[in-house]
């Protein structure tokens, strides 16, 4: 099994990254891909596992941010209790929501998503007095242990080994999901939601418990991103975020660990790297982007089966 | 006094109304038929509004004629983006066509941005700036032109589904694509013909709205977003629904906008449409989602 | 079939990597980190203002450059008009590319944001940007052109009090801070003077459809409407539509946002209509007439004033380095933009401590389709 080499591997390479240079805009876009990576794995769990579409991922992304900036801000929580409140409240929200929409399913359910997110844009965008609005919160302290005082994060170096280290615990905690009971009744109800009601899976509340995670989830990475560029606006809620979002976790192979953060990778690598051909840049992408979609429905991660044959979708019935 | 204003806002309502009915109505009939969320149909729309504009401005013809030049020539294109982007992926999961559709959608707004530049423009139309008066209400020609030519397409299009043997065959697939594919329907025929009418029908609204606004490459992400929620509110696949939720959005945000809050106008529009899906998932005139 | 996607994928992957590779290596010329919004809403703006830095500087160097034969060159990056995406350009240019200036702040929004990341770090010059905490809290490096919105709306309020004979006045103003401090700012000044404010009503900047606002903006029966855009789009658009909505009364344009595409879109609905800009196209200043001659020969569209900004912050890079006889010593540099008045294409321009520009502004008014100046 060459995975088991392979993942130690990679783990050594992600931690070793930051010495290989000592330019910091390299360490900026290796803190990018870490919370990209999380978002997107956050949201895999709800296109890759649920097997839903939403559309309002990003105003989680967003009231983590405002949450954490807000709290460090008003009572000088930078740090851990600022992330765990973004966590919460992101969470929170993520549980109305969806106690609300989850009943729904298809383009409904994405659309009602949409329709949640952009409220909330809407409000972060006009309530001036509590998020200054479209102006939005700049000169966020960076992230301490436990408020102002004490060690805090300035360096890109920092963001990148926190991030990176949020994204493994989440890949381990997806990972262990996945080979447990609630993990198999997740992949049951995505599959066949009749059929797993029949044999006596609550679908409603498997479908809530992955939501609530997906969005606390999507908070911490709001929360980490707020503190580390120091600077939020509405526009991390915007529709740019949402479909950046997707297109990572479906260009990398989704209801897969690998497959987001490889979708993350590329998706900051390629803008970084188009960004030579000027205005040419979008247009380039958009067409390997469609062009990865056609010729890859099942992802990136899909190569790797063809390379080698292992079977990388987890328990993915026939379609 | 206030009534007029209020009549004067309805009517406006109701003209941005007939707008969203012309996107949503194609968007519906893709789905409906096709099963297909088209991200992209938007795109169609804004390329609607450009070939208007370049139509009169190299072809040098009169508003009218480059109108129909554009509907047609994208009807066109519908062609082209169905037998690239969509007929190849059928079989596939409905993400990854829907991820086609948005990698579509950005290969056309940046593409435009870079084919059309980057400078907003105006598609002169003779009707834009003549004002009819109706007592104390005043409207554009041209928006009196948007509803008579929404409302005479749209029950074109209807009789054309209901009586023509292609709309039989739509009904069909929309029903139960395998069934229809049995009894002889050329399924690759209703995709074509389905991606040109809501192409066309796309590029028509593009023509219609560009004299009343600015025109440029990213109108179309605003025009979809508009469609979507026009579409789930009436109901996924029906026209009679698209039309009344269409005219409704446009009140309500009208409305709202000219009683609440301009800024708000927005997320009450989606408040209201969160409200109806809790009550009817399905939509105002949806029928239930077969799975 | 597997094939062709094989080789398809390969290719694309080639692609990505031999870009990646690739970097121009050039005999030293002086680098200007160009940060503008070069797509999405503000593109057009961000390539008037682009294009206006591009002639200026081959009108530089063409006369040998700076430094002794040293040439200006532009690196651009996109910021779309978005504060992260400034904050990342601002990262990338200062880490990754190394560039020796940074001209940007187009929007105030982005300026607020990107000044941070160049904090006491390189000189940075910010341009339209109106609102007055860009300077307010700068940085020792930082400078801006444009006039803060305060000392617009102070010279504009006076013309629009004295001349206009106006007793009330409503406003559609863009919903973000720069059209949150005017209409604050016009409220105040309009108000000392005597003219009624009856309403206002925000925007969105996506926004296509104004009929809304401006039903409810006539129903007030105002003597003028008073419009805050930026974006040229939206501006073009709201003028044709307060005719559209048959509006009779006086339309007012807000301070810096008057562009010959903004009076070609919108028609006869600009006939006539006023507003106050550093740039007054008809001056014969012998700098503005040679960059004006300039951008023709090099694009297509009109010279506007954001366009003018753009070569103003060049031409002061030139000079200031040029007589510092340095192009990276950002203390000098700095000392040397406060220490005189600069001769510029927009006429003499001085630095005050925190960097703030202090210049002629012009009230001008659409005649005939061409934006001219009013000479009292």
């Amino acid at each position: 099994m060459p995975s088991r080499i392979l993942l130690p591997l990679v783990i050594v390479l992600a931690l070793a990254a930051p010495f290989l240079t000592a330019n910091t805009y390299f360490h900026h876009l290796m803190v990018l891909w870490m919370l990209f990576s999380l978002l997107a794995l956050s949201l895999n769990v709800i296109i890759g596992y649920i097997g839903e579409l939403s559309f309002g991922h990003a105003a989680f992304f967003g009231i983590g941010a405002y949450t954490a900036a807000l709290i460090g801000m008003n009572f000088g929580l930078a740090g851990i209790p600022g992330l765990v409140l973004a966590a919460i409240v992101a969470g929170l929200f993520g549980f109305v929501i969806g106690y609300v929409s989850l009943r729904i399913v298809g383009p409904q359910f994405a659309i009602l998503t949409l329709g949640f997110g952009s409220i909330i844009y809407t409000i972060t965008n006009y309530w001036v007095d509590l998020t200054r609005g479209p102006m939005g919160i700049s000169n966020i302290q960076p992230l301490g242990l436990w408020g102002e005082g004490g060690p805090a994060l300035t360096g890109a170096r920092g963001y990148y080994y926190l991030t990176l280290f949020l994204v493994i615990a989440f890949a381990y905690a997806c990972h262990a999901l996945l080979n447990s009971r609630t993990g198999r009744a997740f992949i049951a109800t995505r599959e066949n939601a009749p059929l797993a009601a029949s044999l006596g899976i609550d679908v409603f509340r498997i479908k809530l418990l992955g939501f609530v995670v997906a969005t606390a989830v999507a908070g911490v990475a709001g929360g980490v991103y707020a503190h580390y560029l120091t600077v939020i606006t509405p526009d991390v809620m915007s529709l740019q975020y949402v479909a950046a979002l997707i297109i990572m976790v479906i260009v990398g192979g989704r209801g897969t660990i690998a497959g987001p953060i490889i979708g993350a990778l590329i998706y900051v690598a390629l803008l970084e790297a188009l960004r030579a051909l000027g205005p040419l840049r979008l247009v380039i992408f958009a067409a390997l982007l469609t062009a990865s979609v056609i010729f890859l429905p099942g992802g990136i991660v899909s190569l790797w089966r063809r390379i080698t044959g292992e079977d990388t979708r987890p328990r993915e019935a026939a379609e | 006094m206030d009534y007029i204003v209020l009549a004067q806002q309805i009517a406006n309502g109701l003209v941005n109304g007939m707008t969203y009915v012309l996107i949503a109505t194609g968007l519906t009939l893709v789905f409906s038929v096709l099963h297909i969320i088209n991200f992209a149909h938007g795109e169609f729309y804004m390329l609607g509004a450009f070939f208007t504009y370049f139509a009169a401005k190299l072809l040098g013809v009169d508003y009218i004629s480059a109108a129909v030049i554009a509907t047609l020539a994208v009807a066109a294109l519908g062609v082209l983006a169905n037998r690239l982007f969509f007929w190849p992926l059928r079989k596939e999961h409905e993400f990854t066509i829907l991820l086609s559709s948005l990698g579509l959608a950005l290969l056309l707004t940046n593409g435009g941005e870079l084919l059309f530049g980057a400078d907003p423009k105006y598609v002169d139309s003779p009707f834009a700036d003549s004002i009819v008066q109706a007592g104390q209400l005043v409207v554009t020609q041209q928006r009196v032109l948007i509803f008579v030519v929404g409302a005479v397409i749209l029950l074109a299009l209807n009789l054309f589904i209901r009586h023509s043997r292609m709309g039989k065959m739509m009904r069909a697939t929309a029903q139960n694509p395998e069934g229809a594919a049995l009894t002889g329907v050329n399924i690759r025929q209703v995709y074509t013909v389905t991606f040109v009418l809501a192409c066309g029908l796309a590029a028509l609204a593009g023509a219609l709205v560009g004299p009343t606004a600015m025109i440029f490459p990213t109108v179309g992400s605003w025009a979809v977003l508009k469609g979507f929620i026009v579409v789930i509110l009436g109901g996924l696949g029906s026209i009679p629904g698209a039309l009344i939720g269409g005219l409704s959005l446009g009140v309500i945000e009208a409305l709202a906008g000219g009683y609440i809050s301009l800024g708000f106008a927005q997320a009450i529009g989606y408040a209201i449409i969160i409200i109806v899906l809790l009550w009817r998932p399905q939509g105002l005139f949806g029928i239930a989602r077969r799975t | 079939m597997k094939k062709t996607r094989w080789i398809l994928t390969a290719a694309a992957a080639l692609l990505a990597g031999s870009i990646f590779g690739a970097s121009a290596e050039d005999k030293a010329p002086v680098r200007i980190g160009t940060i503008a919004p070069l797509s999405g809403p503000g593109a057009f703006d961000g390539q008037l203002a682009v294009e206006g830095m591009e002639a200026m500087a081959a009108l530089i160097n063409e006369k040998g450059g700076v430094l002794g034969g040293r040439k200006l060159e532009l690196v651009k990056y996109d910021d779309k008009g978005n504060p992260e995406e400034g904050v990342s350009a601002a990262k990338r240019a200062i880490e990754q590319d190394d560039v020796d200036v940074i001209v940007g702040g187009w929007f105030s929004s982005v300026a607020l944001t990107m000044k941070e990341v160049t904090r006491d770090r390189i000189l940075n010059i910010m341009t339209s940007t109106q609102h007055p905490n860009t300077t307010k809290e700068g940085h020792k490096y930082l400078f801006r052109l444009n006039a803060t919105s305060t000392m617009m709306s102070d010279t504009y309020s006076k013309f629009i009090c004295d001349k206009m004979g106006l007793k009330t006045i409503a406003f559609i103003t863009i919903n973000d801070d720069y059209g949150r401090l005017e209409v604050e700012n016009y409220r105040k000044l309009l108000g000392q003077c005597g003219i009624e404010i009856l309403g206002n009503e925000f925007y969105n900047k996506e926004d296509t459809d104004f009929t809304t606002a401006l039903t409810k903006l006539k129903a007030l029966n105002p003597d003028a409407i008073y419009v805050s855009a930026i974006n040229t789009a939206q501006g073009a658009t709201i003028y044709r539509q307060i005719k559209q909505t048959g509006y009779q009364g006086t339309t007012i344009a807000s301070a810096g946002n008057m562009n010959p595409k903004l009076v070609e879109l919108s028609g006869k609905a600009l006939e006539g209509v006023y507003s106050v800009s550093l740039y007054a196209p008809d001056s014969d200043n012998p700098r503005l007439k040679a960059w004006a001659e300039q951008y023709g020969k090099m694009f297509s569209n009109e010279p506007a004033f954001i366009g003018t900004l753009g070569a103003q912050a060049v031409e002061l890079i030139a000079g200031a380095m040029d007589e510092v006889g340095d192009a990276r010593d950002y203390e000098k540099l700095a000392a040397a933009l406060k220490a005189h008045p600069w001769d510029t294409l927009l006429g003499t321009i001085t630095f005050d401590d925190i960097g703030q520009a202090q210049q002629n502004i012009y009230l001008v008014q659409v005649k005939d389709g061409k934006i001219t100046s009013v000479k009292e």
